[in-house]
């Protein structure tokens, strides 16, 4: 059993970091690294900050005590780097649009505010039954930025839905990506605010892990078959003409 | 208290932010599995369209007509009448939304044409309606106010039809273009 769930983190730990090799590579092949630099900087911040840990957590170096202490580091640099691939998707959609732009700025900027206020207030008013501190700490903390990404993902979704504004097929799946692994992050932050028992909380790390791989499969896929929506061509190209010949008569009358 | 709400009191904070991660996991598939539909149809831009009378809507909207209606009509009956135009011409403003939003989609979609001239036409009917969805929401916006509150007086809504005009000929363009295209070819 103990052997299984080893296996099973440790492919959980590394496949992801070995795909996201795959996903930069793609997106070096495409030359999408100019048109979307920060999320190419994430993804090679986050092969580069596994490989980290991963030499650090090696017994044969004897730097385990220093683990957490560089876990928390990278994980607050890549925190930020995933406000600013969020960012990069917002000024992606709207490169092209400029009369909504002004309109999209400033309720972006009401909405970050509401979800900052909002996860401070759920902070505050939860009350966490941890008995370690760091981990009480961070779970705070990163549970408040979990609400903030996830908030500012859907944000995008409908705004960009609502003005019937299309997310090319790359930042869509960027977006879902990160969409998905907020949700599994604001879950396994949750909880990790309760008191677990050991066989839960064995369990429960396989979450933040087995959500980024979901992540990252799902990067990979819209790298791979990026979605396109086809148009279907007019059986009867005369009689349409007509008809759009009558319709802007009618608006011209 | 209600059975309901007292078993909502009783769970845990984590178990709701669980609930919501598990909502929004279940919103983003839904809007991916969405997005991967089949191929749109130009013919279901143009029926759209075609179903709209817009000369119904600017005679609901025209500044004119409502001074004419003001100075034939007790006040009374003036602000019942318009109050029942308003909700009138919010039908249609909601129509023109939902236009506009298929037009975006076409638009979005065409953009991905091969043929550059295409693609460029896609790029302007998918900019030109965002633009009318814009103008639509705030229009449909002003119109419940006017609904609601009749004696207030706010800008007519003459650009939204402007810009339905507009997107017909980009339209009319595009139908023409992707015609010629197929007939050379």
């Amino acid at each position: 059993m103990i052997h299984w769930y080893n296996l099973v983190l440790l492919y959980l730990w590394i496949a992801p970091h070995l795909l996201l090799t795959w996903v930069a590579f793609l997106l070096l092949k495409r030359r999408l690294h100019v048109k979307y630099p920060v999320f190419f900087g994430y993804v090679c911040y986050e092969i580069i900050e596994f490989v980290l840990l991963f030499l650090v957590s090696q017994r044969n170096l004897n730097l385990g005590a220093y683990y957490a202490h560089i876990y928390l580091g990278t994980l607050a640099i890549s925190t930020a780097l995933r406000f600013g691939v969020i960012q990069e998707i917002f000024d992606n959609i709207f490169r092209e649009q400029k009369q909504s732009e002004t309109v999209a700025r400033v309720s972006l900027r009401w909405t970050t505010l509401f979800l900052v206020t909002l996860a401070i207030l759920c902070s505050v008013f939860s009350s966490g039954h941890t008995s370690s501190t760091l981990i009480a700490g961070t779970a705070w903390v990163e549970r408040g930025v979990a609400i903030i990404q996830c908030g500012l993902v859907l944000f995008l979704f409908l705004f960009s839905g609502l003005l019937g504004l299309s997310l090319q097929s790359y930042a869509f799946g960027m977006a879902f990506g990160f969409g998905v692994l907020s949700s599994v992050e604001l879950a396994n932050w949750a909880m990790h605010t309760e008191d677990l028992s050991v066989s839960a909380a064995k369990v429960l790390n396989l979450l933040p892990t087995g959500g980024y791989h979901v992540a990252v499969v799902v990067w990979l896929g819209y790298l791979i078959i990026p979605a396109r929506i086809r148009i279907q061509h007019s059986e009867r190209p005369m009689a349409e003409m007509k008809e759009w010949n009558l319709a802007l008569k009618r608006f011209l009358l | 208290m209600e059975p309901g709400i007292e078993a909502i009191f009783a769970m845990s904070p984590a178990a709701i932010y669980i609930g919501l991660a598990v909502l929004v996991v279940i919103a983003l598939t839904s809007v991916a599995v969405r997005q991967r539909r089949g191929p749109l149809a130009l013919d279901h831009a143009r029926s759209l369209m075609g179903s709209l009378d817009i000369e119904a809507f600017r005679n609901l909207v025209d500044p004119e007509e409502e001074i004419f209606l003001r100075s034939c009509l007790p006040a009374d009956e003036f602000l019942k009448i318009k109050r029942e135009r308003a909700w009138a011409a919010l039908a249609y403003a909601r129509a023109l939304s939902h236009i506009a939003l298929q037009f975006s989609r076409f638009g979005n979609a065409a953009r991905g044409s091969d043929d550059p001239s295409l693609a460029e036409l896609g790029k302007q009917i998918a900019a030109d309606a965002v633009e009318m969805r814009m103008l639509a929401l705030a229009t449909m916006g002003r119109l419940f106010i006017i609904a609601t509150f009749p004696s207030l007086r706010l800008p007519s809504p003459q650009s939204l039809i402007e810009h339905h005009g507009r997107s017909i000929g980009l339209l009319a363009r595009y139908s023409m273009l992707q015609s010629a295209r197929r007939q050379t070819s």
